[in-house]
């Protein structure tokens, strides 16, 4: 038998990497989507005006100082502030959780420098060290994992840089490893839908719940939270059906589709996030219904959901605020002035409704 | 005299596997310091009986002694610890590590900390490998070496391992001839210090060369074992293929009819100066039309490398090949069957039956976008070509869609003639066409290719049934080591002198040059 | 010369296994459509059937490419990255106009389909490597091009994904025709035959003069391409453009349908039909678990189920 195989050249990797990122360039550029000539696509972050509170703080939550943390005071102003990012900017929640910290940071004359890890932890762990060596003050991360932090916390004890994360917590000692943790409070977030959902559907009938990806702690929360509420408010709203629709459109709709096909008397849809609701719409729309036949409560805020309550389809959109900025300019002012500062902070988060869309959808992501 | 001690006596050793006897009471004495040429054709054994020595498999029945003790290996290291090491064709050494690590692996010097010394190591690996004529840098990979010197590190191990026996399987098939000269230095000089080599190779004169002693193994049996300057090369290969010189041949045995007319006396296949990197040397032989020539030679002489090549599925590095005065892009077997040469392969299970497809899409399979247009295959003359050909060869199979995998291996091989008659080929290079098929579809078999021959086709023979080639063929180009050592024609055409060309005394009419310029 | 002692076992047995191998997936879906008929309320409806359809209509188009690579005795990883790239591209181009933007989807798609082509015959790197190296260089490329979801309001595109013709949804049609054209080929042109010669013994085919290089890079060029379609119909029917989401495990979900439906991994052998029955048997389960709320992971678990039962009818195939 006489087969000759050649082998792969190892030179020709770097020609492959460099042909792929030509075809990538000039695929771009001469592309024309869509949106291209109407401007219908704003940035949604530059955040007309989302203005950003904290919830009230409980009495006798627990808090901060600079002395028990063992840092030095200093002006923010004229200090350099160092954002960890943890995914690439590819979703909604990213974009305008990055370009609040820097429109902040701009705002505040404070000068910014950023990292992204691009959903690897281990380069998020380098990326923040890397900021601590180029002269980061004060730090700002969202992190990845809550775990494995150790390395990059004692590298900020040594410098004696204070650290606030955003939307995910850390597994450290609040005040001794890092100052603050801002974040939304997702179980909240799950009680807040369920008294959208029996606002919409008048507390009667049968609910569906598309949750998010298995494992996930959002996706336990809010789940939690809306049962809990239904079953202490409105105990004629049954949850008859709780399908996975993996955080994703496509999901969202073949689920929904489902749904509605094995259950036609179904009067409310509860989606732990836009994308699986407008993934239920799509479902809906494919079937024939009407907008409002079937109430569609979701949670995050983005502009398309909300555009989607203005347009009839959906009910109720509960934010997940990702403007982080001014809260965590403010606790690190606060902090650094020598005063105490909430170890838990949690973020306020709006709500769309029927009544509000149309003049708040400027807010929305 | 006295005679050395006997290192290794085998006595009756027997192995069968399912349906085949494959060592039958074969005995064989290795004294030490003796080299033993262990010789046989392509099933006779040597195989059967080296891993039956080094604990590969385990005898039905018989006992092996080594060193005055009996002994039974249970894993091929456990011989190898004992003293018996085997040098195989493919160097089985680890291509990444070092020469040195190589050399010492499994029994490394090292340090009092336990940790390995390689300061050491590459020293004495160094010294080692000078004395058997190998000179690198012993710190680079094993891979960055020649075959050649692979072997030689190969051997270098094997020595150092305290071997009292060395088995050496075909260990020259891939060197160049200064390193064979090399490996036999070091051979011979095994042989002074005492340890026996076991040699098995099929070239004679290498067997000369080096060896004193022969044990030759035909069917799984012992049939001649003594002193091999006792039997000169015809009687050698004569006792290797089990046919007696100026035996008397019954005609008729095989279903050749004999001379065939040739008429026209242009070649229609001619081959110029093949040759392919270890595998062929310069073989150039004609076929004219109506012509059946006969490819002899042991195994491994290159029958094989030489129809491959012609039909471009073995790569060349240098040659020509021309079919009917038109010449042959060389190294692809698409252009090859375009100018209409057909190889019927050696290896009819794995390299020329589809077994999973239908006796039907078996037969259509290279004439299909004949047969097509537009790519879209038109089934009423697929249909018409393949009731042709199972008429005409007489195909036995219950319909033409049963799977050729479930035909008998004769069934098999007239599949394989149809695929290629229905191409319409002017040259049919036929590789072993009847091995491992029964009488009665070998006797159809070669009565076919006399059918095709005189039709007017040119076919190529090859053939280890020394009958088959000697009846079935016009002419007969003898091939040893990869080139061509001398061609029968006319009365020459007989075993006696296939055996004595073989064996390497003077070729019946003048050099192969001539033989081919008279052809 | 260690011949296989032969198989001695007993005959009943071995009809079944040949039984369940030639028609298991065909029981499997009758059988979980009676059940679904008497368990399932709403079953019996054309809106479901409507439903179940249209969702398993990409799988199938993905399947029917995989196939046909699974012939040859490969496997392509890079369909789900495929999918998402010509969601992509669909996007990026459609301001051009359907017809314009879908020309370059399938630019692209035959750029993946030639390198993975080229990698296997050419460079003869194994097919799961060489398609590995593509599923995640394609899928990153996807992303490079449109790295988050788009809404697409183009009227063509959304006909396309949601719009029907005699009652039939065009993405149902797409999948009919590509399924009997795909038919076609593995059964009457010479491609189709060549490429189960190759998918059966490699060396036998070269040694016969097929033109193996050609045919088996036309092969994944058409496994890229058929990828592309089904991308491009789920972005239609999604009307937006999702290259994170969209294809993920689609290459799982179409090899499974494959080998459930009867094609063995060995190569040498397609089953259209079958693998149209496989994709169909792994929507009704899913349909089935859904419908009746069951946890997600007992989905897989099914699936699981599903494959090993697969894999043990066809495992007599893999000894001749």
């Amino acid at each position: 038998m006489q087969r000759t195989t050649h082998r792969p050249h190892l030179l020709g990797r770097p020609v492959v990497v460099a042909l792929a990122a030509a075809v990538a360039l000039t695929a771009t550029a001469c592309a024309k989507s869509e949106d291209d000539a109407s401007d219908g696509k704003q940035s949604g972050s530059s955040a007309a005006g989302a203005e950003q509170k904290a919830v009230e703080q409980k009495p006798g939550s627990k808090t901060c100082t600079i002395d028990a943390y063992g840092a030095e005071k200093l002006d923010l102003k004229g200090a350099t502030v160092g954002f960890s990012q943890s995914e690439k900017e590819a979703n909604p929640f990213r974009i305008a959780e990055t370009q609040s910290i820097k429109d902040e940071a701009k705002k505040r004359g404070v000068k910014l420098l950023t990292a992204n890890a691009q959903s690897q932890f281990s380069k998020q762990i380098t990326d923040v060290q890397d900021l601590l060596a180029k002269g980061a003050d004060l730090l700002v991360i969202a992190p990845l994992n809550s775990d494995g932090w150790d390395p990059v916390l004692q590298a900020a004890a040594a410098k004696k840089v204070p650290i606030v994360t955003i939307d995910r917590k850390i597994n450290a000692e609040a005040c001794k490893d890092y100052v603050s943790f801002i974040a939304s409070d997702f179980v909240e977030q799950g009680r807040r839908a369920a008294d959208q959902m029996i606002e919409a559907t008048g507390g009667k009938g049968e609910v569906a719940i598309l949750l998010g990806a298995a494992g996930n702690n959002v996706t336990t929360e809010r789940t939690k939270g809306f049962k809990e509420r239904v079953a202490e408010k409105a105990p004629d709203l049954k949850v008859v059906f709780e399908q996975t629709g993996d955080f994703a459109r496509e999901k969202g709709q073949q689920v929904t589709e489902q749904l509605i096909q094995s259950k036609p008397g179904i009067k409310g849809i509860y989606a732990e996030n836009d994308e699986m609701g407008l993934g239920a719409v799509a479902a809906l729309k494919g079937a024939g219904k009407k907008a409002g036949d079937v109430k569609i409560i979701t949670v995050d805020g983005t502009r398309n959901a909300v555009q989607g309550i203005v347009d009839g389809w959906i009910s109720g959109v509960v934010e997940s605020n990702p403007r982080f900025g001014p809260l965590a300019f403010q606790t690190l002012d606060t902090f650094t002035k020598g005063e105490a500062v909430p170890q838990d902070i949690v973020i306020e988060d709006g709500a769309y409704n029927t009544d509000n869309a149309k003049q708040d959808i400027g807010k929305a992501y | 005299m006295a005679p050395p001690a006997e290192v290794l006596a085998v006595r009756g050793l027997s192995k069968t596997f399912p349906g085949v006897r494959a060592l039958d009471d074969v005995d064989l004495t290795v004294h030490a310091g003796e080299v033993h040429a262990l010789i046989g054709e392509n099933g006779a054994g040597k195989s059967t009986l080296i891993k039956l020595l080094t604990g590969v498999y385990r005898p039905d029945a018989g006992r092996i002694s080594f060193q005055g003790r009996e002994v039974s290996f249970e894993t091929p290291l456990e011989a190898q610890k004992a003293g018996i090491s085997t040098i195989y064709q493919e160097v089985n050494l680890i291509p990444l590590l070092s020469v040195a690590r190589n050399l010492f692996l499994g029994r490394e010097p090292r340090t009092r900390l336990g940790l390995l010394d390689f300061a050491r190591m590459n020293r004495e690996a160094d010294e080692i490998l000078r004395t058997y004529g190998v000179r690198v840098d012993v710190r680079q990979s094993l891979r960055t070496l020649g075959v050649g010197a692979q072997q030689m590190v190969a051997l270098a191990r094997a020595v150092a391992t305290e071997a009292r026996v060395v088995i050496m399987d075909e260990p020259t098939s891939s060197l160049e001839p200064r390193e064979v000269e090399t490996l036999f230095t070091v051979i011979r000089r095994l042989r002074d210090e005492g340890i026996a080599v076991i040699y098995v190779s099929h070239r004679l004169d290498e067997l000369y060369a080096v060896c004193s002693k022969v044990t030759v193994l035909r069917d799984g049996r012992r049939v001649h074992h003594g002193d091999l300057a006792d039997l000169d090369r015809i009687d050698l290969v004569s006792t290797m293929l089990g046919r007696e010189l100026g035996e008397v041949r019954a005609e008729g045995q095989t279903k050749f009819s004999g001379e065939h007319l040739i008429a026209d006396d242009q070649p229609v296949l001619s081959a110029r100066e093949l040759s392919a990197r270890h595998k062929l040397h310069g073989v150039s032989l004609d076929i004219r039309p109506g012509e059946v020539v006969g490819l002899g030679g042991l195994l491994g002489s290159g029958r094989t490398e030489t129809a491959k090549a012609i039909s471009g599925s073995l790569a060349l590095s240098s040659g020509a090949v021309t079919v009917a005065g038109v010449p042959l892009r060389g190294g692809s077997t698409p252009a090859a069957i375009r100018a209409g040469i057909s190889l019927l392969p050696e290896d009819r299970k794995s390299e020329g039956i589809v077994p999973g497809l239908s006796v039907r899409e078996n037969i259509a399979l290279a004439v299909l976008p004949r047969l097509s247009r537009f790519g879209l295959v038109s089934e009423s003359r697929v249909d018409g070509i393949v009731d042709t050909f199972m008429k005409r060869l007489r195909i036995k199979a219950s319909s033409p869609h049963q799977k050729v995998g479930e035909l008998s291996g004769g069934n098999q091989q007239k599949v394989l003639l149809a695929r290629w008659l229905a191409m319409n080929p002017k040259v049919l290079l036929l590789d072993e066409p009847t091995r491992g098929i029964d009488v009665g579809a070998k006797a159809e078999v070669q009565k076919l290719v006399d059918e095709l021959a005189a039709d007017g086709l040119g076919v190529l023979l090859i053939s280890s049934d020394l009958e088959e080639l000697i009846e079935g063929s016009d002419r007969v180009v003898v091939l040893k080591d990869g080139a061509v050592v001398g061609e029968l024609t006319g009365d020459d055409v007989t075993e006696d002198q296939l055996m004595r060309t073989i064996a390497g005394e003077a070729p019946p009419r003048g050099t192969p040059e001539e033989a081919v310029t008279h052809g | 010369m260690a011949e296989a002692t032969l198989r001695t076992a007993p005959l009943d047995k071995a009809r079944v296994l040949q039984w369940l191998q030639t028609y298991g997936v065909y029981a499997g879906v009758a059988l979980l459509l009676v059940v679904n008929i008497v368990i399932t309320p709403h079953f019996l409806s054309a809106e479901n059937f409507r439903t179940q359809a249209v969702q398993v209509a990409p799988v199938i188009i993905v399947a029917l490419g995989m196939a046909l690579v699974i012939g040859t005795e490969g496997v392509d990883l890079s369909v789900g990255a495929v999918m998402a790239l010509a969601a992509s591209a669909t996007a990026l181009y459609l301001g051009y106009g359907l017809l314009p933007a879908l020309l370059v989807v399938a630019l692209f798609a035959a750029g993946v389909g030639l390198a993975n082509g080229a990698l296997v015959a050419f460079v003869g790197v194994q097919p799961i490597v060489a398609t590995l190296a593509l599923m995640v260089g394609g899928r990153g490329l996807a992303l490079v091009l449109l790295p988050q979801l788009e809404d697409l309001r183009n009227p063509a595109l959304a006909s396309l994904g949601s719009g029907d013709a005699l009652g039939f949804p065009y993405l149902i049609l797409i999948a009919a025709g590509l399924a009997l054209l795909v038919a076609f080929v593995v059964r009457r042109t010479t491609f189709g035959r060549q490429l189960l010669a190759i998918g059966d013994s490699r060396p036998a085919a070269e040694l016969a003069g097929l033109p193996v290089r050609r045919v088996l890079i036309l092969v994944y060029v058409a496994c890229a391409l058929l990828a592309a379609v089904a991308g491009v119909l789920a972005t239609a029917r999604l009307q937006a453009s999702d290259p994170t989401s969209l294809g993920n495990l689609m290459e799982l979900s179409a090899i499974t349908a494959v080998v459930v439906g009867g094609t063995p991994l060995t190569g040498g052998r397609v089953n259209i039909a079958g693998t149209v029955a496989g994709a169909v048997l792994i929507q009704l389960l899913t349909a089935t678990l859904i419908k009746h709320d069951l946890p997600p992971s007992w989905t897989q678990i099914a699936q699981a189920i599903v494959i090993v039962c697969a894999v043990y009818a066809a495992r007599g195939r893999g000894k001749r």
